[in-house]
C-alpha cells in the first residue's frame, strides 16, 4: 500500500455505512485521490485509533470530535462537516394530555431520553434543561440506552423516545429536530397526541477530525475532493443521500461550545 | 426582514403544523417557483416557525423569517433553493382535441412532440414530465428519434389498438367440418409452420422494447400491440390445426432461418429482416392460404392475420424508410446484413419440403394427380409472386430496382 493513501475511519452504525464508504472511495478514486476506509464498531475505539495514528482522519460525532480536541489539547485539525450538521437543535416534546405548560412542569413527570452518548437526545437537552433551572433530580428519566457506542447515530433511541410518547410511557421526551421534522414530514407523528414544549439553542454535529501531524498536502487533497461532490450529479447523489447531506461544508468550532461546557460540568452523561 | 412584497405567492396554512399536512400546501407552492423565488406561508401557529426553519435547512431552501402581520396571524417567507429543481418546461395549458369524443394517440403526439435526442438519466419519466436531476442513468440504447420513431408511429398504434380481435370468439369454429385425410394433414402442417414463424415474430421485437427510451414510448406501445397480434396468431393457428386433427413437423431449415433472425441485435436491421422481408413475404403466404382455404373459418383467420401483418409491414417500412433518410451508411449496412444471413443459410436448399408439400396439397384440395399438378403450379406461382412483391417493397423502402432484385433473391427460402 502506497504512502499517499488517505485512511479514513468511520463507525459502522448501519449496514449502509459500507455502501456509503465504498461509494466515497470510488468517488475519490475518480478524482485521482487514493483513499481507503476502516470501519469501527464504536466511536471510543475510533478515537483511540486516530490518536495512535492508525488512521489519518476520523469521521466523528460531536462527542467524539470534542473528545479528540480535549485529548490533543485543541491541536487536532477539523476538516469538514455536512450542511446538515450545522444548527442542530433538540426538541422537548410533550403529550398534549400531560398538562405540561412550562419547563418547570416537567418536575414530577417522566421524560424519555435517548442513549447516554447521544448528543441530541440526551447530553445537550439535559444540559440545556439544567441551564433553564429544571431540577433533573425531580424528573423521572426514562432512558433508552440503545446502541451505546454509536453516539446516537442510529436514531434508534430517538425513535424509542417518540414511541414512548405516543403510547404514554412518558409524558415528555427529548429528540433532535432533524428526526422530529423528518418523522413529521413522513407522516409518522400524531399531532393530536404530541406537541413541542421547548426548543434548545443550536449546536453543531459531526466533523472530520485529524491529528495535527497529518501532512498538509494530504489534508488538502482530502478537502478538495470532498467539497467537489455535487448533489445534482447522479454519480454523487446516491452517496450524499445515504449519508444525509446535500453539501459538504468547511468546519466551524463555535457550534461545539455548549457540548464542551456540558462535558466539563457533568462528565460524559447522566 | 424584507417586506412581504418580495413573495410572489402566498399560501394559507391555517393552524396546520408540519405533522398535520402543512407541507402538502407548501411544497406545491415552492414547486411553482424558480430557484430564488419566494413564497409567503400564512399561518396562525407561531410554533410552525421552528419546524419550517428546520425543514428548510434539510431541503436547502432559505427560511427568511417570520413576522406577525396581525393578532395571532404570522407570515413565514421561504426562498426556494437550487437543489433538486426538475429540468425542462412545466407542461401546462394543453388542450387536446376530441374527435367524436375520442382522444387519439396521434393527437397526443402532435401536442407533445418527440425530442430529437433523449437523456438516459430521465429513466421512466414520461415525455413531458420534468425530471428531477440526480436520477440514475438507464441502459437505453435507442435514444435518437430518427433511428427509432417514424413520424406515423402514433397513427399505427391507434389503428392497431382499434383492430384487436379474439381467437376464442371471433372465429366461427363451429363451421369446421372434417376434411379428407391428406388435406387435414397438409393444413395441420401449414398451421404448425405458421405458428413457428409467429413465435419468432413474438420473440424478436420483444428484445428491443427495453432498449427504447420512453421519450419514444409510442414505438414500444406499438410493438406491444404487435406482440399481442403475434400471440393471437400463434393461438389461432394452433387452434385451427387442433380443432380437428393435430400439428405437423418443425423443420431444421425453419429453425436455422429463425435463429438467424432471433440473434439480431440492431433494431433497424431486425425491423428490416423481420418486418419488411419476412412479414412482407408472409402477406403473400397468408393470401395464398385465404385463396385455397378449405373452409370459411380458415379463410377468415388467414384474412384477419394478414390484416394485422399488413400493419407490421407498414411499421417496418416506415421505420426503415425514416432511418434510411437520416443515415447514409444504412443502405450498405442492411445489404450486408441480408448477405450475412444468407451466408449462414448457404446450404439451405429451398422451401422446407414439408411446407412445399402442404402448400401444394392445400392448393390442390386433395391428392389426385391432376389436382396435384394444378396445386404444384400454384405453389410455383406463389414463389414468383413473393419475389415480385418483395422487390416492390424493397423499392418502396428506398432501394434501387437492381439492389432490390439482388436482396430479394438472397432472402431466406423459409419465407421468414
Ligand atoms: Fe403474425
Ligand atoms: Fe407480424
Amino acid at each position: 500500500m502506497s504512502d499517499d493513501t488517505i485512511l479514513v475511519g468511520a463507525v459502522a452504525y448501519d449496514p449502509k455505512v459500507v455502501t456509503i464508504w465504498e461509494g466515497i472511495r470510488a468517488y475519490f478514486q475518480d478524482q485521482g485521490v487514493r483513499m481507503d476506509f476502516a470501519l469501527y464498531s464504536n466511536y471510543e475505539r475510533q478515537v483511540e485509533s486516530l490518536l495512535r495514528g492508525h488512521i489519518d482522519i476520523a469521521w466523528n460525532t460531536p462527542l467524539a470530535h470534542v473528545l479528540v480536541q480535549q485529548r490533543t489539547s485543541n491541536q487536532s485539525l477539523s476538516l469538514g462537516m455536512r450542511d446538515s450538521d450545522q444548527d442542530f437543535r433538540s426538541k422537548i416534546l410533550v403529550r398534549r394530555d400531560a398538562g405540561i405548560k412550562s419547563l418547570s412542569d416537567l418536575e414530577g413527570k417522566t421524560l424519555a431520553v435517548g442513549s447516554r452518548d447521544s448528543t441530541q437526545a440526551r447530553i445537550l437537552p439535559l444540559h440545556f434543561l439544567r441551564q433553564e433551572s429544571v431540577d433533573l433530580d425531580k424528573v423521572n428519566l426514562l432512558a433508552f440506552d440503545t446502541d451505546v457506542g454509536k453516539h446516537g447515530d442510529t436514531g434508534t433511541s430517538e425513535i424509542d423516545v417518540l414511541s414512548a410518547l405516543h403510547d404514554g410511557r412518558a409524558q415528555a421526551g427529548a429528540v433532535g429536530d432533524l428526526i422530529w421534522v423528518l418523522e413529521q414530514s413522513a407522516g409518522r407523528i400524531d399531532a393530536n397526541v404530541i406537541e413541542v414544549l421547548w426548543t434548545t439553542p443550536p449546536f453543531d454535529h459531526c466533523m472530520f477530525d485529524a491529528l495535527p501531524s497529518l501532512a498538509a498536502e494530504k489534508a488538502e487533497r482530502f478537502k478538495k475532493a470532498l467539497f467537489a461532490m455535487d448533489w445534482n450529479d447522479p454519480r454523487h447523489r446516491h452517496i450524499l443521500e445515504l449519508e444525509g447531506l446535500k453539501q459538504w461544508m468547511p468546519p466551524r468550532e463555535e457550534g461545539y461550545e455548549t457540548l464542551r461546557d456540558a462535558l466539563r460540568q457533568h462528565g460524559a452523561a447522566r | 426582514m424584507s417586506s412581504a412584497s418580495v413573495a410572489s405567492i402566498a399560501v394559507e396554512g391555517g393552524d396546520l403544523s408540519l405533522g398535520e399536512g402543512l407541507l402538502a400546501i407548501i411544497r406545491p407552492a415552492l414547486d411553482l417557483m424558480e430557484p430564488g423565488g419566494v413564497i409567503a406561508v400564512l399561518s396562525c401557529s407561531r410554533q410552525t416557525e421552528e419546524d419550517l426553519s428546520t425543514w428548510c435547512r434539510i431541503e436547502r431552501h432559505e427560511f427568511l423569517g417570520c413576522e406577525e402581520i396581525s393578532e395571532g396571524k404570522f407570515r413565514h417567507l421561504i426562498r426556494r433553493g437550487s437543489l433538486s429543481v426538475p429540468k425542462g418546461e412545466r407542461e401546462t395549458a394543453l388542450n387536446l382535441p376530441l374527435r367524436d369524443g375520442m382522444l387519439t394517440a396521434a393527437d397526443v403526439l402532435a401536442a407533445v412532440p418527440m425530442p430529437e435526442r433523449a437523456d438516459p438519466a430521465t429513466g421512466f419519466a414520461p415525455r413531458g414530465a420534468r425530471a428531477e436531476p440526480g436520477g440514475p442513468s438507464f441502459p437505453y440504447t435507442l435514444t435518437e428519434r430518427d433511428t427509432v420513431a417514424p413520424p406515423q408511429i402514433a397513427e399505427l398504434y391507434d389503428q392497431a389498438v382499434g383492430a384487436q380481435w379474439d381467437a376464442t370468439r371471433d372465429i366461427a369454429w363451429d363451421k369446421i367440418r372434417p376434411l379428407p385425410a391428406a388435406l387435414e394433414t397438409a393444413l395441420g402442417q401449414m398451421m404448425t409452420f405458421l405458428a413457428e414463424n409467429e413465435l419468432s415474430a413474438l420473440y424478436l421485437p420483444s428484445k428491443f422494447i427495453s432498449q427504447i427510451h420512453p421519450a419514444y414510448a409510442e414505438v414500444a406501445m406499438f410493438l406491444a400491440t404487435q406482440l399481442a397480434d403475434e400471440a393471437r396468431h400463434i393461438d389461432v393457428f394452433l387452434k385451427r390445426a387442433r380443432v380437428k386433427g393435430g400439428l405437423g413437423i418443425s423443420s431444421a431449415t425453419s429453425s436455422r432461418s429463425l435463429l438467424s433472425l432471433l440473434v439480431l441485435t440492431d433494431f433497424t436491421e431486425a425491423a428490416f429482416l423481420l418486418s419488411v422481408l419476412g412479414e412482407g413475404t408472409f402477406l403473400d403466404l397468408l393470401k395464398f392460404i385465404e385463396r385455397h382455404a378449405p373452409d370459411e373459418p380458415t379463410f377468415d383467420l388467414a384474412r384477419r392475420a394478414r390484416a394485422d401483418e399488413t400493419r407490421h409491414v407498414h411499421f417496418g417500412l416506415a421505420h426503415v424508410r425514416h432511418a434510411l433518410a437520416h443515415d447514409d451508411s444504412l443502405y450498405s449496412r442492411l445489404e450486408s446484413s441480408v448477405r450475412r444471413r444468407a451466408a449462414t443459410l448457404h446450404n439451405v436448399g429451398g422451401v422446407p419440403s414439408a411446407i412445399q408439400d402442404a402448400l401444394t396439397i392445400l392448393a390442390a384440395r386433395g391428392s389426385d394427380p391432376p389436382s396435384v399438378r394444378r396445386g404444384h403450379e400454384s405453389f410455383r406461382e406463389l414463389l414468383h409472386t413473393m419475389h415480385e412483391n418483395r422487390v416492390k417493397r424493397l423499392e418502396s423502402a428506398g432501394f434501387t430496382r437492381e439492389q432490390a432484385e439482388t436482396l430479394s433473391r438472397l432472402h431466406t427460402p423459409n419465407f421468414m
